[in-house]
């Protein structure tokens, strides 16, 4: 899409030792992603799906190779840097929506920003906003007990979206969820991504996302097997 | 504004008062079984000190001396230890339901102090709750040992300073012993590395 590069990976390598055996999580993979493309990311189990996010999210060190967001090479953060990146620059959401529990979904979606330092009222009424525009507006003070997966899926990506992160990192946002509302969720990310110009990048084995995407990356043993424009990546498993 | 490596995350005290009252609120049995496990062992200690006081006053009205048996110290000390240790372990049980939470916390931008403040404020709170219970015990207890001989009207004669000093101390040593006793919980909370905490399945 566009040429503004805002992820790029470069030789990026994370190996695990496990009794004594070595686990390439990730073997060497290069990536540039643009600023507002939608990225599938697609492989079966244990191809490094996850560890890549991690490692985007600075979450977790490379064990060799590097990850530049918006340029900064993310390896030379400090533990503050690195806080203030996955609050401010990054939105997750995961497979099992991880929403914390004792909290209503208004406190759920304007918790990033009060890390953000943003003053209480207003990180409430941002995220009045956001769960209104996930079509969640009757649903502020519900916890998370009392919402359906796909409430709680639309709670986590307003939390996700509460402080106007630049990337959104997707892991499996509808392997929780039955079809109908999966695709829900499907077209709510993809509408986000179009509409707000965010970067979107997500693990799925879901064909519409997939089909809904700019470029699909396929990966096997921790390394990037195939990248293919969206759209033609049916013939995949 | 938000470019990368700019700027700090932040998480006031009163940020985690917010928050650490919501967990507190929302798991009132565990938190109800730690403010019981100190308000008991305080309880026990207030009762001791104010009975002793008690008999003083009694004896500088005229009254017959009587005083404390000073192994019942000794039982006070094994019951504030106790109740460390009850709370360090539901703490601990706290931080395990949680692991998931804290992950996810640290992925939104939580550093590891902020969690450590967290759960240190959930012990404060309940170290206040649990100081305020024991010393009403404590004075009930007291009044119900001496009562008898002294006539209950006894704690009108103590001199309010007096009692305010063991409130005090009783609220002290519950902040104290509830903040010692989450210390280990709270740190291990904090060192949790989020890609494993999010790996974690209950
Ligand atoms: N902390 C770890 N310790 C040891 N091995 C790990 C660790 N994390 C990941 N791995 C290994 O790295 C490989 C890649 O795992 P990863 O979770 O990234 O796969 P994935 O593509 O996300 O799979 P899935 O589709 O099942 O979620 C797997 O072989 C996994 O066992
Ligand atoms: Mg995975």
């Amino acid at each position: 899409m566009s040429s503004e590069k805002v992820i790029e990976l470069k030789e990026l390598a994370r190996h695990f030792e496990v009794g004594g055996d070595l686990v390439k999580a990730l073997d060497g993979v290069d990536l540039d992603i643009g600023r507002g493309e939608y990225v599938s990311l697609v492989g079966p189990s244990g191809s490094g799906k996850t560890t890549l996010f991690n490692m985007i999210g600075g979450l977790d060190r490379p064990t060799n190779g590097s990850v530049y967001i918006d340029g900064v090479d993310i390896s030379k953060l400090d533990a503050y840097e690195l806080a203030w990146l996955r609050c401010r620059r990054i939105g997750y959401i995961f497979q099992s929506f991880n929403l914390i529990q004792v909290l209503t979904a208004l406190e759920n979606v304007s918790l990033p920003t009060v890390f953000a330092g943003l003053p209480r009222d207003e990180g409430n009424e941002k995220a009045r906003q956001l769960l209104e525009s996930v079509g969640l507006g009757d649903r502020i003070n519900h916890k998370p007990t009392q919402l359906s997966a796909g409430q709680q899926q639309r709670v986590a990506i307003a939390r996700a979206l509460a402080n106007d992160p630049a990337i959104i990192l997707a892991d499996e946002p509808t392997g929780n969820l039955d079809l109908k509302t999966g695709t829900e969720i499907i077209d709510l990310l993809h509408k986000l991504n179009r509409s707000k110009g965010l970067t979107l990048v997500a693990a799925t084995h879901d064909l519409k996302m997939i089909k809904a995407s700019d470029r699909v990356v396929m990966m096997r043993d921790g390394r990037i097997e195939k990248i293919e424009k969206g759209e033609a990546p049916l013939n995949h498993n | 504004m938000t470019q990368v490596g700019h700027g700090r995350v932040t998480f006031s005290f009163k940020d985690a008062i917010n928050l650490g009252f919501s967990y507190l609120r929302r798991r009132r049995d565990r938190s109800i079984l730690n403010i019981a496990s100190i308000s008991l062992g305080l309880s026990f200690y207030t009762s001791l000190i104010l009975t002793d006081m008690f008999y003083q006053t009694y004896a500088t009205l005229g009254g017959a001396s009587q005083s404390v048996e000073s192994t019942y110290y000794w039982l006070v000390i094994i019951a504030l230890i106790v109740s460390v240790v009850g709370i360090t372990n539901a703490m601990l049980i706290s931080v395990f339901e949680r692991v998931r939470e804290i992950g996810t916390m640290k992925c939104i931008g939580a550093l590891d102090q902020h969690v450590l403040l967290l759960f240190l404020v959930e012990a404060l709170l309940q170290g206040l709750v649990g100081g305020l219970i024991g010393y009403i015990l404590g004075v009930g207890a007291a009044l119900l040992s001496t009562g008898f001989t002294t006539g209950f009207n006894i704690i009108l004669y103590v001199q309010p300073v007096r009692l305010f000093t063991i409130f005090a101390a009783s609220l002290g040593i519950s902040l104290i012993l509830s903040t010692v006793a989450t210390m280990y919980p709270a740190y291990k909370a904090s060192k949790l590395d989020p890609v494993e905490a999010l790996r974690y399945e209950l």
